[in-house]
């Protein structure tokens, strides 16, 4: 086993497959030995400062040619189902980037594809591997604040801040633009992780505040037959944020957690010695419960998200945290969010 | 190699960063919302005798640097250790109009900067592109214009341009920077890093030296890939002639207590230590806790 090297190729080196060739380079059990890329210039680089790399302008061209254990596909996202098809077909593990397709459709049909071949499916959603939301996630599986009555989930970023001149993909629903596809299915995504998907969505608002042809900002209210219920609140315009900020707000029966990608607070309505938590509120910070890993580029999400990959690779017996079959359901809610709106949210 | 100050004032609280928490954050960006707060405090350093600033490329930092090439005559002489680039233009630009536009936009938006380049306005990235060399020199170039007439000792690589390239293994893209810098700056290179034994081991095998290398520092691991044990065997093998170790975060965000994260500092085998601070009292107070061999 020891020279035994997962041989993996990325799809699409932009911003995020930049990120992610350098983090996945690091471990010792891959190899990275191709890359597909529209961009000449980005597979001139590598071609010439990155000894030995195959580079394609054709990603049919790589799956074709490349013998490979794994891809990472970066592509925007209405490719990402046409590449991962193709791998499928090839027996080849695939770790998508978030939406992982735009059609939830598709997404159960490659869901069902990769789980009968028994392929490691993973998708991007990278929050599931925060230290700070891993923690709110055991916290709520241990009743620590009691049942679950009301949650908000709030996304914040500055990615558009300008007025959108409509060129690139981001800037289109079809090709798997607009806040919802890209922010706030992050949002959506540790709702299902920590709460559970809900059973109904109503009341959503999508506007414009900037982007000529998609939404900048969401709201909606998500409702359970169990009786919960959550607010999700996202804006990708929103200045006064330096980072990406996921925030996520939960009422139980027993107490509240507010937390976000720093820390924690929770209010306890009583003590919990196990817990380590007293009545009233407590602070957890992430310098307390982070776990460190091998190699930083990015925040350790990044690098644990890939690892888990990998491991998952080498060990078919790891169940993956975040499935084709997790990011359908993400998609699912994404649809509901759409389809309220086209119903409900127009006069 | 020169010696670096022992004590480097830093500019993380100035520009409401905090990694720990976004209402702290937010709070000193208030506070430093108006630049004369900022000044009051480089004055309380310089009073505590520090002598030495870092700072990064960002937008509100080629204000401070025109006041003290203004006002120099009014301050000690000062050594300069800027960090490069400032990250969040380029991530934001590159979310709006992807990698190449941004490029272009940098590089290009100011024609006079670059004489006779200036005028390959449009494509003039993807010409570029083909030389990674020339492209890394002239974004070096538009981040260090603010720097000019102070005196700069070190120019640091920012963490997430340095471990992004750690990742890929380009061992010439580092030596063209660190050659880059002398030659140019004539100024010391430097590589901040959040995974400073790797970093250091991977310099080694380039023959790479003569860098000063800066990276977090703390007892309790954090922001330090892959262990702290590592870190302390890694500075307590250096030659310090060839590599100079700064320490950051040694207070690990606020998690550790002054005092007990210098007990920890002064017993490593590093060569400085780069801090910020916003009031007299813990400026002096952390000035008095460095002992540093
Ligand atoms: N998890 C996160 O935090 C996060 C953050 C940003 C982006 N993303 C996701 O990553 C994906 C990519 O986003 P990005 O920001 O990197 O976008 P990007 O536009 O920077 O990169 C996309 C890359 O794909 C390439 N490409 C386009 N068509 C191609 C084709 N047919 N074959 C091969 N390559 C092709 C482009 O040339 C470009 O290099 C999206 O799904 C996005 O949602 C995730």
């Amino acid at each position: 086993m020891a020279d035994f090297k997962i041989k993996l190729a990325i799809i699409g080196v932009g911003r995020m497959g930049i990120t992610h060739y350098s983090i996945i380079n690091s471990h010792p059990y891959v190899k990275i030995t191709s890359v597909a890329d529209t961009s000449s210039l980005i597979l001139n680089l590598m071609k010439k400062y990155l000894n030995g790399i195959h580079t394609y302008d054709d990603y049919n061209k790589l799956l074709d040619q490349e013998v490979l254990d794994a891809i990472i596909i970066c592509t925007p996202p209405s490719l990402h189902y046409q590449v991962a098809i193709k791998a499928a077909e090839k027996g080849i593990h695939v770790f998508s980037e978030k939406p992982f397709t735009t059609d939830n459709y598709k997404a159960r049909e490659l869901a069902a594809i990769f789980e009968h071949k028994k392929l490691v499916n993973q998708v991007g959603y990278v929050n599931r591997f925060n230290d700070i939301f891993r923690t709110v996630k055991n916290y709520i599986e241990k009743g620590v604040i009691g049942n679950v009555i009301r949650f908000k989930s709030e996304m914040y970023s500055r990615t558009i801040t300008k007025t959108e001149e409509g060129k690139t993909w981001r800037d289109s629903r079809e090709n798997g633009g607009g806040a919802v596809f890209e922010v706030a299915s992050h949002a959506i995504d540790l709702v299902n992780f920590l709460i559970g998907k809900p059973d109904k969505v109503t009341g959503t608002s999508l506007t414009s505040i900037y982007s000529k042809n998609v939404e900048d900002a969401v709201n909606s209210t998500f409702l359970y037959k169990n009786g919960i219920s959550g607010t999700l609140n996202v804006n990708w315009s929103d200045e006064s944020f330096r980072k990406p900020t996921n925030k996520i707000e939960v009422f139980g029966s027993q107490g509240k957690i507010l937390a976000d990608q720093h820390g924690i607070k929770i209010y306890m309505k009583n003590n919990s010695s196990e817990n380590n938590l007293r009545e009233g509120w407590n602070t957890i910070y992430i310098t307390d419960i982070f776990k460190p890993v091998p190699f930083y580029v990015r925040g350790n999400e990044f690098t644990a998200q890939l690892y888990h990959f990998a491991e998952c690779i080498k060990n078919n017996t790891i169940k993956n945290n975040c499935t084709f079959r997790d990011a359908t359901n993400t998609l699912d809610v994404i649809d509901a969010i759409f389809n309220d709106f086209e119903l409900n949210g127009k006069f | 190699m020169q010696p670096i100050d022992k004590i480097i004032f830093g500019d993380n609280q100035f520009f409401g960063i905090n990694h720990m928490s976004q209402e702290k954050a937010q709070q000193l960006a208030e506070q430093f919302f108006d630049i004369a707060a900022i000044f009051r405090v480089y004055q309380m350093a310089f009073d505590s005798g520090i002598r030495a600033i870092m700072l990064n490329s960002n937008d509100r930092a080629s204000e401070i640097c025109s006041h003290f090439v203004a006002n120099k005559s009014k301050y000690p002489d000062l050594n300069w250790y800027p960090s490069i680039p400032y990250p969040h233009k380029y991530a934001n630009l590159i979310s709006e109009k992807g990698i190449i536009p941004t490029i272009n936009e940098i590089l290009f938006k100011d024609n006079s900067a670059f004489g006779i380049l200036g005028m390959i306005t449009k494509g003039g990235a993807a010409v570029l592109g083909k030389d990674a060399v020339k492209l890394m020199q002239m974004l070096v170039d538009v981040e260090m214009k603010m720097f000019k007439g102070l005196n700069v000792k070190v120019v640091f690589l920012q963490n997430i341009i340095t471990d992004l390239l750690l990742g890929y293994g380009v061992g010439d893209i580092f030596g063209e920077y660190c050659d880059y810098i002398r030659k140019k700056y004539n100024a010391m290179p430097g590589l901040i890093t959040q995974n400073m034994p790797y970093l250091m081991q991977k310099l080694h095998e380039w023959n790479i030296d003569k860098v000063v290398i800066c990276s977090s520092f703390n007892k309790i691991g954090y922001l330090m890939s892959p262990d702290t044990d590592s870190y302390i065997f890694e500075a307590r093998k250096n030659d310090p002639l060839k590599y100079q170790i700064m320490a950051m975060s040694t207070l690990a965000s606020g998690a550790i207590p002054a005092k007990e994260a210098y007990e920890f500092i002064n017993q490593q085998n590093i060569q400085s230590v780069v801090f910020g601070a916003s009031s007299k009292k813990h400026i002096e107070e952390t000035v008095s806790l460095i002992k540093i061999k």
